[in-house]
Parts: structure tokens; C-alpha cells; sequence
């Protein structure tokens, strides 16, 4: 078998509320930038794990997909699901629930577990907008 | 800088053929098949920038002027038009979603700030995709 690594992505969703205010702002400097956006509402998540590395060859595996499904509901759904973001520790001191910064906030709770495993994380807001992070 | 990669999907629907200005009428019939006769498809348009993120926003793009741009140079260009005779700005380009995807790019190129473009796919059906990183 040839050695290079093989991506491997599950998927998983969640729902959440979540508004854009920078609090170090004016109520009319946000909303000037943030608009609708500034009012408190949430999306259906969908998160996509991409998992690269080598094939186990006794499994035929990159990892036990039973496995991480275990750990992104431990350290991802059960924290951002059917939650108020803006209330999460993960979106302190001014640290908007935007898009990026939540998919940066899945990334920093799965690197731990995951390690080098751990190759894309892609975030959908809904299914015209999703971001996608690689690593810092 | 951490990079972010935001991906925003459009929506158009036009109608087009396929055919060489080079070639017969039977030898475009023989080369492209149904695809010679006058059809149309709803497409999708997937544009992708790439930014760092702004702390203060907590965004690495502003989306709601994407979709101006878009619309602008793209979508008020090609929607409910038959891209093979109604769009000056494809005249002489063969409308495979091939060129569709690389004539995109060139319009969306020019509409947004240097480096931020990194890929246009068109999805021309659920089926077939065309992507272009330029």
C-alpha cells in the first residue's frame, strides 16, 4: 500500500444563538457594522472534521471514527449545542461569535485531542456560508 | 497571520449552448451533443476569499460586501440571460463551465482587493463542478 496520508472528514451539527456586538463599541457603531446582526439569533451548524494521517494497517483506519465521534461531542456538541455563544468563556472580552471565531474556538477544544490528526476543521452557518480553518 | 477561508455560495440561472465559432453546425452537434442545443441550468456560483481575521469584528472577510460585489459584476450580468448570444462580456467565449468558471474569476478578480480571491467554482448541475484557483 502507499504510504501518503488519506483524509478522512465526519461531520457534525449543532444549533446555537449567538449576536455580533463588540462591546468596546457604541450601540450605533455597532450597529452600523454588524446591522441585522446585532440582534440575538441563531444557525444550524454543520462542522466538518477533516482528520489526515496514515492507514493503520491492522485497522484500515486513520483513527476510529467511533472514537472521534465521542470526542467532538464531549469537547464541541455538548459545549455549543442548543447554547447561548455569546454567554461561552470561548467569547469573552470582546471576542465576537462570528463564523471565524467559533471554527478557531473548535479548532483550539480539538487540537488536544486530536493532535496532528487533526488537518481542516470546515464551518457551515447555513448552507450558503461556511469558513474554513487549517491551523495558525 | 492565521489564514481563514470563507466560501459563500450564489445563485443564477441562464440558459447557454455549447459551440465553436471554429466548427460546422454537424460538427459541433457530433462533439458536444445534447449540449449544442439551447438549454439552460440554475447554477451555483462558490466564491472563496482568504483573510486574517480582524480581532475587533472577528471577521476575515465582510460578506455583506461579497455579496455586493457579486451581484454587481456577476450575478445582475448573467442571471435570466442566455449566456451564448445576451452577455457582451462573454461573446466569443465558449460557455462550458470550464470558461464559465475562468471568465468569473477574471470579473471577480478585478472587483476585489488583490489576494483575496483563491477559487470560483461553478456547479453547473448536482453533478458536475468546475473549479478555478487561478
Amino acid at each position: 500500500m502507499t504510504p501518503g496520508p488519506v483524509y478522512v472528514t465526519r461531520k457534525f451539527t449543532f444549533s446555537a444563538a449567538h449576536r455580533y456586538w463588540q462591546p468596546a463599541w457604541s450601540a450605533e457603531a455597532n450597529t452600523r457594522a454588524f446591522g441585522s446582526l446585532t440582534v440575538t439569533h441563531g444557525h444550524n451548524y454543520t462542522l466538518e472534521v477533516t482528520l489526515g494521517g496514515a492507514v493503520d494497517e491492522r485497522t484500515g483506519m486513520v483513527m476510529d471514527l467511533a472514537e472521534l465521534k465521542r470526542l467532538v461531542g464531549e469537547v464541541v456538541i455538548s459545549r455549543f449545542d442548543h447554547a447561548d455563544l455569546n454567554a461561552d468563556a470561548a467569547f469573552a472580552q470582546g471576542r465576537i461569535p462570528t463564523t471565524e471565531n467559533l471554527v478557531r474556538a473548535c479548532w483550539d477544544l480539538l487540537v488536544p485531542k486530536l493532535g496532528e490528526r487533526l488537518y481542516r476543521l470546515r464551518l457551515w452557518e447555513d448552507p450558503t456560508f461556511y469558513v474554513e480553518f487549517l491551523g495558525p | 497571520m492565521s489564514q481563514y477561508r470563507l466560501t459563500r455560495s450564489f445563485h443564477f440561472s441562464a440558459g447557454h449552448r455549447l459551440a465553436s465559432a471554429a466548427l460546422s453546425d454537424e460538427e459541433n452537434a457530433r462533439l458536444y451533443g445534447q449540449c449544442f442545443r439551447p438549454h439552460g441550468h440554475n447554477y451555483t456560483v462558490e466564491v472563496t476569499l482568504t483573510g486574517t481575521l480582524d480581532p475587533v469584528t472577528g471577521m476575515a472577510g465582510d460578506l455583506g460586501e461579497l455579496d455586493a460585489t457579486v451581484a454587481g459584476v456577476l450575478l445582475d450580468r448573467v442571471d435570466h440571460y442566455d449566456l451564448s448570444s445576451a452577455v457582451p462580456a462573454l461573446d466569443g467565449v465558449i460557455t462550458t463551465g470550464e470558461n464559465l468558471a475562468r471568465t468569473f474569476w477574471a470579473w471577480l478578480a478585478a472587483a476585489l482587493p488583490p489576494g483575496r480571491l483563491v477559487r470560483v467554482a461553478v456547479v453547473e448541475t448536482a453533478n458536475n463542478t468546475f473549479e478555478y484557483c487561478g
